[in-house]
């Protein structure tokens, strides 16, 4: 069953990518059957999950180490009904809040792309499979950001987010590839079992830090938190279901998942956890400084992923199970809270705080869900996000105890960062809802249709029925989630009372701190912006991006001149290094003295001849003159076979000079002057070194090799067998014809096809001066 | 050691030399007829398909075939072998080629249709096929020289300016390359006495003078390294294709670069094999780190569709080096995953490029904007071979990557493994730069042809994309052939067994290879 869910967006993609456009703006409502019948079939297999999860597991690449293997279970299974649920919700609330003449097709292909990514990357058992899911929903983030990708912000965002997240699954994969190799399985389950094993290896430090790269850089951890406010230029329905609900949770799926194989180290505790609650102060800080409310909330949701982080990080079953709690409501107010910011925007045209006030007459219901969402944020009690707060701070000042005098620091920052949260939760409904109607939107204030207040209306619903019940879905839900995470039996303390404690004090602390704080809070704003130090991250990789820009520039523009001369040159001297590096290394240039005969007299005469003439060559200025040096240097080679008594190659290579040299005096013509560019000194002194040394090159190894018969050569074959076997007494000739008959062909096809070439070259230009004089002619007859 | 015995003789590994050859002499003698050279050139490209593919079954069935050339026996003779390694070759070259082909009847203006592309387009194909398939390395040099001339005089097919400037830097660099060829099959010839290939890896393996041997190995590093467009020795190429018609550059991504990549995995699998840790862990390693860094910060520079594609050639081809320079069963299939999956999904870019320069009449990226909306199709079938480019699930350059980072990290190879994902990284990020120019932005700029207009362009690529998620989700078969190909080029007894019979196999056995 497990493939078939899977398969299912991805066949319904497929058909919305061949069909989708026919449909129009109704499209959505019709695949929001994929996620809904997903959902269903999740919520059947709620407390039916055999124990150790639903697995299904097919061979692939066993070299690799991939298998397609899947499984659910708990902890998939929390992730899976939120990605299918919230799908189906936004699936439904976007058929409302995109225009009907924007391009429905697209966007549901891509929603339902990321979808079935998605469900790949919490059902894959196998981690590499995973990281295929993984980087399938950074694509599909990618396409679904520039949605809008007339806007230039749409397109950077995009970007962005994919450079950033790429890089992080990038390092991610070579940190699986390790973990392969040290522990010889990519099977999570396998994998848990070889834990200790694995964080004995060599390899650990490596594994840690690549695997939380990419889980980093996908949950949006700080300094890699950049991408998700960028993103927001996606549609508000996205930014609800990746950027917030699903995606961005990712990161946390994944250290979850592998906690049991790489946790419980202080090489893993401390980074995520430390991580986690930076992540989660700069967040809010940095959330409360917001005017733009999707601004607002992509901050807010940094700092709630950093909370998250740092409960996953401390690993303990009743963290890991505060951490799923606090995930799952995360999403849902978190969705509510961004789709109702999409309503608000979509009926005033603008979501800045600037502008927006007294709205609570005119939409009542989108009033009544951001605050109750809002709220539960704020980890007000009996609402949902106080429940699971709670918990993490349990967990947070359990494991300060055991750090003596710094026993305060992990709850102490933990509660900061909830009062900022507080502080800018109270912003989003009472500056928006609250106080006077200013009348200073772009349109004038009124509800939202019933049908897109549906979707926030009913994660609001969750909300606040989880806060006020949380055993709905504690036990059903929550707890599965962490004894697959804890690799035992977990159950987590929900309750909204559990007198007056640690953690209780802490929620107290951060929501009267809030209260306190809030009429302050513009001034807070103020000194905030003084004691940051504003986007470093943001600069860091603009320079980054710019550095790689200008130094690829740099680089190839000084390498890749355009010039024949230039490329020769490098050729060449790559020639004389490798080849000549090669030489030095072995033996070096020492030749043996039976590589030397003694040339004879004509030989040398020969030689200087040639040599003579290459330099003139080199030298002259008049063609003409080049032209029958050349064919000086070609005669002396021929005088040279016949020294050597070879006269077929003789008389070939006297009919090859004949006739160049009178084709090239015929074209000479045709041919332009000679003209020698100036070429600065060093340079030329370059040129002259590079090309005596690829000379002596060629020379040596020819001499090395005359010296160097190992074997005793195939020609004696050719001699015996000229005659008997070929018919023929001329060697040369047999070889040519028969014995190596297949040579001559490929040479007689060269040679037709460079024939072909000059006809062409010669027919195009005698096209050409045709034209020109036609409309030459033409030109006067005017 | 199994199969340790003679192939039997067939004409078969000749066919599709000869099929192509034959079709480009029927299309000299009608040249000038358009429709004559249509369907005469399809026909031909159509029959070397069949030819590709009844060799293909046949080695995939019966093992290596061998073809003497005038049954002249080896070693004296000269001998087609066909075994997995370039039977798969043939195969995807033909399948490329005939898609190429399509494109090329469909795009090409009349005129070069006209005058000689057809004829020169099966002399390419065929001059592809013999390198691939020779057993012969001076007739790997003779039929490199047909592949040089055919490509050179289609690249200045229609004798443009710029054209002929190209192409003129073109046949000088690539005839300097066909010199050192010369010298590096004399000095080879003279030491030790032959140019049969399975010959020259048994008289390698029990030569006594090994330092000298290592020197004309690296000759052929750089004679095979200038085709394969290799560092520091690529200059050559990126600039030079783009002056091409779209069908001719395509044709030349799948085909030239692969042609020198080819003979390097053949040369050093099989007879220079001796000194692995200096030629391949050592010098390989090298020039692939350098050859993927440096092939790729050109398209992150540039702003030219066909330029970024052309530099791309480079820093791919440097990935395929660095399988054979790990020198391992799994990096090995690795690369040759990579270089079937290159010649594929590399053309089918390069044919999107085509057909989006066809629409809006410049391949500058700043000047267009907003394809797709206008042309979906298009743009959808240019993201997903992107995407395969850069080596991104589920498209087939994601596993080929995989095996080779797989290989790479096996063997111990952290640095050149952690260089080939940046260089994973800055690939996506230039197909994104095209992505956001062309295909994103405001709907705005010429547009020649509308969208109906345009499909029959794209089909081509649409099939060579098809082709990459095929390879993608049937990546097991694609990875399990590429393997066991890997593991055969690992055993080269099993060649010279195949071409000189098993006692010339036991002096390798002998020698520890």
């Amino acid at each position: 069953m497990l493939p078939t869910v899977l398969t299912l967006p991805f066949v319904a993609a497929g058909l919305v990518a061949l069909f989708g456009h026919r449909a129009g703006s109704k499209l959505a409502s019709v695949a929001l059957a994929v996620p809904l019948a997903i959902f269903a079939w999740l919520v059947a297999q709620v407390g039916a999950l055999p124990p150790g999860g639903l697995v299904w597991s097919h061979g692939w690449i066993e070299e690799l180490g991939l298998a397609l293997s899947f499984r659910l279970d708990g902890w998939s299974l929390l992730f899976a009904l939120l990605i299918a649920g919230i799908g189906t919700l936004v699936l439904w609330y976007s058929r409302f809040y995109l225009g009907p003449d924007e391009d429905h097709s697209k966007f549901v292909l891509y929603l339902l792309l990321f979808m079935g990514s998605m469900l790949g990357v919490v059902f894959a058992e196998n981690l590499l499979v995973l990281y295929m899911f993984w980087e399938l929903t950074s694509i599909s983030s990618f396409l679904l950001i520039g949605y809008w990708h007339e806007r230039e912000a749409s397109r950077e965002g995009a970007l962005k987010a994919l450079v950033i997240t790429v890089i992080g699954g990038f390092a991610m994969l070579v940190g699986l590839l390790l973990l392969s190799l040290s522990a010889g399985t990519l099977s999570v389950r396998e994998l848990a079992l070889k834990a200790s094993e694995i964080q004995a290896h060599p390899f650990y430090p490596w594994i840690v830090g690549l695997i939380l790269a990419g889980a980093f850089t996908k949950s949006a951890q700080v300094p890699f938190h950049i991408w998700l406010p960028s993103a927001m230029e996606a549609p508000t329905p996205v930014s609800a279901y990746l950027h917030s609900a699903t995606m961005v949770k990712a990161g946390l799926y994944l250290v979850g998942r592998l906690s049991l194989v790489l946790g419980g180290t202080a090489a893993w505790t401390y980074p995520v956890v430390v991580v986690g609650l930076l992540t989660m102060l700069v967040g809010s800080y940095t959330a409360l400084r917001q005017r733009d409310l999707k601004a607002l909330l992509a901050y807010s949701t940094v700092s709630q992923l950093g909370f998250i982080m740092a409960a996953l990080g401390l690993g303990t079953p009743g963290a890991l199970g505060a951490a799923a709690f606090h995930l799952f409501n995360h999403a849902t107010f978190k969705g509510a809270l961004f789709l109702v910011v999409g309503i608000v925007d979509h009926e005033t045209g603008t979501r800045d705080l600037a502008k927006l006030g007294g709205l609570r007459r005119a939409m009542p219901w989108s009033a009544a869900f951001m605050t109750l969402s809002a709220l539960s944020l704020a980890g007000v009690p009996l609402l949902s996000g106080f429940i699971s707060k709670e918990l993490i701070f349990t967990s947070l000042v359990e494991a300060g105890s055991l750090m003596g005098g710094l026993a305060w620091l992990l709850p102490g920052v933990a509660t900061v960062a909830s009062l900022l949260t507080a502080l800018y939760s109270f912003v989003l409904f009472h500056e928006v809802f609250d106080g006077q109607a200013r009348g200073t939107t772009p349109r004038p204030a009124r509800e939202a249709s019933p049908a897109l207040l549906l979707s926030p209306g009913l994660l609001t619903a969750v909300a606040v029925l989880v806060g006020l019940g949380p055993h709905l879905v504690t036990g059903s839900l929550i707890d599965p989630a962490a004894s697959a995470l804890a690799g035992q039996p977990v159950e987590i303390h929900a309750a909204l009372w559990h007198g007056v404690n640690a953690p209780f004090l802490m929620s107290a602390t951060a929501l009267v701190g809030a209260l306190a704080f809030y009429p302050a809070r513009h001034r807070l704003r103020a000194l905030l912006e003084r004691l940051t130090t504003r986007w470093t991250a943001e600069r860091a990789y603009q320079a980054f991006l710019n550095g790689l820009m200008g130094l690829a520039q740099r680089v190839t523009d000084r390498h890749m001149t355009g010039r024949l001369a230039d490329y020769l040159l490098y050729i060449l001297i790559a020639f004389v290094v490798l080849v000549g590096g090669t030489v030095l290394a072995n033996g070096g240039f020492a030749l043996r003295p039976l590589d030397l005969a003694s040339p004879t007299v004509v030989e040398l005469v020969l030689l200087a001849a040639m040599v003579a003439g290459t330099l003139f060559v080199v030298r002259t200025r008049s063609g003409l003159a080049a032209i029958i040096t050349l064919g000086v240097v070609g005669y002396s080679v021929v005088l040279l076979w016949v020294h050597w008594q070879a006269p077929d190659l003789a008389l070939t290579q006297l009919v090859v000079e004949s006739v160049s040299v009178v084709l090239l005096l015929l074209a000479f013509v045709h041919f332009p002057k000679l003209e020698r560019k100036p070429v600065a000194a060093g340079r030329r002194r370059l040129n002259l070194a590079v090309a005596v040394l690829s000379g002596a090159m060629v020379s040596w190894l020819s001499i090395r090799a005359n010296g160097t018969q190992l074997f005793e050569p195939i020609s004696q074959y050719f001699i015996e067998n000229s005659l008997p076997l070929g018919g023929g007494r001329n060697i040369v000739n047999v070889i040519l014809v028969d014995f190596r008959g297949l040579d001559t062909l490929g040479e007689i096809t060269v040679l037709s096809i460079a024939a072909l070439g000059v006809y062409m070259l010669v027919g195009s230009r005698i096209r050409r001066t045709r034209r020109e004089a036609a409309e030459r002619q033409e030109g006067e007859g005017l | 050691m199994s199969n340790l015995q003679l192939a039997p003789l067939s004409n078969l590994p000749v066919l599709p030399v000869v099929v192509s050859l034959l079709f480009a002499v029927l299309l000299i003698l009608g040249h000038g007829r358009l429709r004559y050279q249509r369907a005469v050139g399809a026909a031909g490209v159509l029959a070397a398909l069949v030819a590709d593919l009844i060799l293909f079954t046949t080695v995939l069935r019966e093992g290596p075939l061998v073809y003497r050339a005038g049954d002249w026996p080896a070693p004296y003779g000269i001998l087609f072998v066909a075994d997995r390694l370039n039977v798969l070759l043939v195969l995807v070259a033909g399948v490329v080629g005939a898609i190429t082909f399509w494109f090329a009847v469909r795009s090409l203006d009349e005129a070069r249709q006209r005058a000689f592309f057809y004829p020169l387009f099966h002399v390419q194909l065929a001059g592809v096929y013999g390198a691939f398939l020779t057993g012969d390395l001076f007739n790997l040099f003779v039929f490199y020289e047909v592949t040089l001339l055919a490509s050179f005089v289609l690249l200045t097919l229609g004798g443009e300016r710029f054209q002929l400037q190209e192409g003129l830097k073109y046949v000088i660099i690539n005839t300097l390359s066909s010199a050192f060829f010369l010298v590096g099959v004399a000095i080879l010839y003279r030491t030790l006495g032959t140019v049969n290939m399975a010959d020259l890896a048994v008289k390698v393996a029990s030569a006594p003078d090994q330092g000298w041997l290592l020197v004309i190995a690296v000759v052929f590093v750089v004679v095979f390294g200038l085709k394969a467009a290799i560092f520091p020795l690529y200059f050559w190429l990126p600039y030079s294709y783009p002056t091409a018609p779209t069908a001719i550059a395509g044709l030349f991504a799948a085909l030239l670069s692969k042609v020198g990549i080819y003979s390097l995995f053949r040369v050093f699998t099989l007879i220079f094999v001796a000194q692995v840790s200096v030629t391949h862990h050592g010098l390989f390693l090298v020039l692939a780190s350098f050859t993927m860094v440096l092939g790729v910060l050109g398209p992150v520079a540039q702003m030219d569709f066909k330029r970024i594609l052309a530099f791309h050639i480079v820093s791919q081809i440097g990935y395929m080096l660095m399988g054979l320079g790990f020198y391992t069963p799994v990096a090995l299939a690795g690369g040759i995953y990579h270089i079937v999956h290159n010649m594929v999904i590399k053309t089918g870019l390069f044919l999107t490029a085509g057909a989006t320069e066809e629409v809006t009449g410049t391949s500058h990226l700043e000047r267009m904007s907003g394809l797709l909306r206008s042309h979906p199709v298009l743009a959808a079938v240019f993201f997903m071979s992107g995407l395969s480019l850069a080596g991104m699930p589920p498209f087939s350059g994601f596993f080929s990557k995989l095996a080779l980072m797989v290989g790479g990290l096996q063997a111990g190879g952290y640095l050149v493994v952690a260089i080939s994902v940046a260089v994973s990284f800055l690939t996506l990020f230039s197909m994104i730069k095209i992505w956001r120019y062309v295909y994103w932005g405001p709907d705005r700029g010429e547009r020649r042809l509308d969208a109906r207009a345009t499909s029959p362009l794209v089909w081509p690529a649409a099939a060579l994309l098809l082709i990459s998620v095929g390879m993608g989700l049937g990546a097991s078969f694609v990875f399990d052939y590429s393997y066991a190909t890997a593991l055969e080029l690992m055993d080269p007894a099993r060649y010279v067994a195949a071409v000189l019979g098993p006692q010339a196999a036991a002096v390798l056995a002998h020698a520890g290879l």
